[in-house]
């Protein structure tokens, strides 16, 4: 449970009970958390621990599906290849057709160790989305940088992946120069920018519209008016609840799907 | 049929464009204390982006 809310629930300031008691709204404060322990300069946060619990469970669901593998799936198999097979068709195969399928590994992975880490923010006593801390999509980030930038430069050839990369196809010389840059600044900086910056963004404004109305549904919960106003709030939090559900695969989806995209066109150049 | 990742292709494009020529406008504008510079740079990044845009989507993928 976020700081603030722990606060606003124990001091039971509610709506009109007393003359200071104003609407605590949520700050950035409530994305820092008390270490739970440090070793040294380290300090273990619960963020830290959502992201390794997220980490076990993956790896604990994927071991256990294929651990014994049949021909005809039974029991917790059927869930594992549903989801390999889920990203395999909407993700991968759009993208990089089958000849990307060596690739299918590091997609679920990717793509399952993310779903969770979001959906953090919706499962009870958690209630964070671990990627609202943006070292997160950075680390991720850098991990799909680097995995692109390496297939780009092992299948063109170092110079010829950043030629291809820079020489639009169909572009008359006289403009090269100028159009060049663009292009070089857009492969290697814009996009992995925007793509960390896409995830942590939309969990952190999740997070914090269900901190908003969650906290105004208890904070206006009062024998006054704002009883009413109270009960709004907590249907917009459960609307919002429901499009959070939604925005949590959404935002795995994209990453996911974008990653794809990036080693496509590391794979050949300029489609 | 576009694939799906274009669209967030073209962003980056966009967004690249306006960085590197707004900067420069703002490097030029800073040198010469034109401060409007970083207004033509920024006009003329977006211009450039969708020509680059253009050069890289329309034509029938090989």
């Amino acid at each position: 449970m976020s700081n603030l809310l722990v606060l606003t629930t124990a001091s039971g300031c509610h709506f009109q009970s007393h003359p200071s008691c104003g609407y605590p709204a949520p700050t950035i404060e409530d994305f820092f958390f008390k270490p739970i322990f440090s070793i040294g300069g380290f300090q273990f946060t619960k963020p830290i621990l959502l992201m390794l619990l997220s980490a076990a469970i993956v790896l604990a669901v994927f071991w256990m599906a294929f651990r014994k593998p049949k021909l005809v799936p039974r029991g917790i198999q059927n869930v594992g290849e549903l989801g390999i097979l889920a990203v395999r068709d909407q993700i991968l195969r759009p993208q990089l057709g089958s000849k990307g399928d060596r690739y299918l590994p590091f997609l679920v992975s990717l793509f399952f160790f993310i779903w969770l880490m979001n959906l953090w923010e919706l499962i009870p006593v958690a209630q964070f989305p671990a990627t609202s801390k943006f070292a997160f999509p950075v680390g991720l980030t850098l991990v799909v940088w680097v995995t692109y930038m390496f297939i780009g430069m092992k299948n063109q050839g170092p110079i010829g992946y950043f030629k291809n990369m820079a020489v639009p196809p169909g572009a008359p010389w006289w403009i090269l120069p100028l159009l060049s840059p663009i292009e070089l600044l857009s492969n290697i900086i814009v996009r992995p920018f925007t793509l960390s910056i896409r995830l942590m963004a939309n969990m952190l404004s999740g997070h914090l519209l269900l901190l908003v109305f969650s906290i105004a549904s208890w904070y206006l919960f009062s024998a006054t008016i704002g009883l009413l106003f109270a009960a709004v709030s907590f249907i917009v939090f459960l609307l919002v609840f429901v499009l959070e559900v939604l925005i949590t695969l959404l935002q795995a989806f994209i990453f996911t799907t974008l990653t794809a995209f990036y080693i496509s066109d590391a794979l050949e150049p300029a489609h | 049929m576009p694939r799906e990742g274009t669209g967030w292709a073209i962003v980056s494009y966009l967004i690249g464009g306006m960085l590197l020529y707004g900067g420069i406008g703002w490097l030029v504008g800073r040198w010469t204390h034109i401060e409007a510079l970083t207004g033509v740079g920024i006009v003329l990044g977006i211009g450039l982006s969708l020509a680059l845009i253009i050069f890289r989507f329309t034509r029938p993928s090989r």
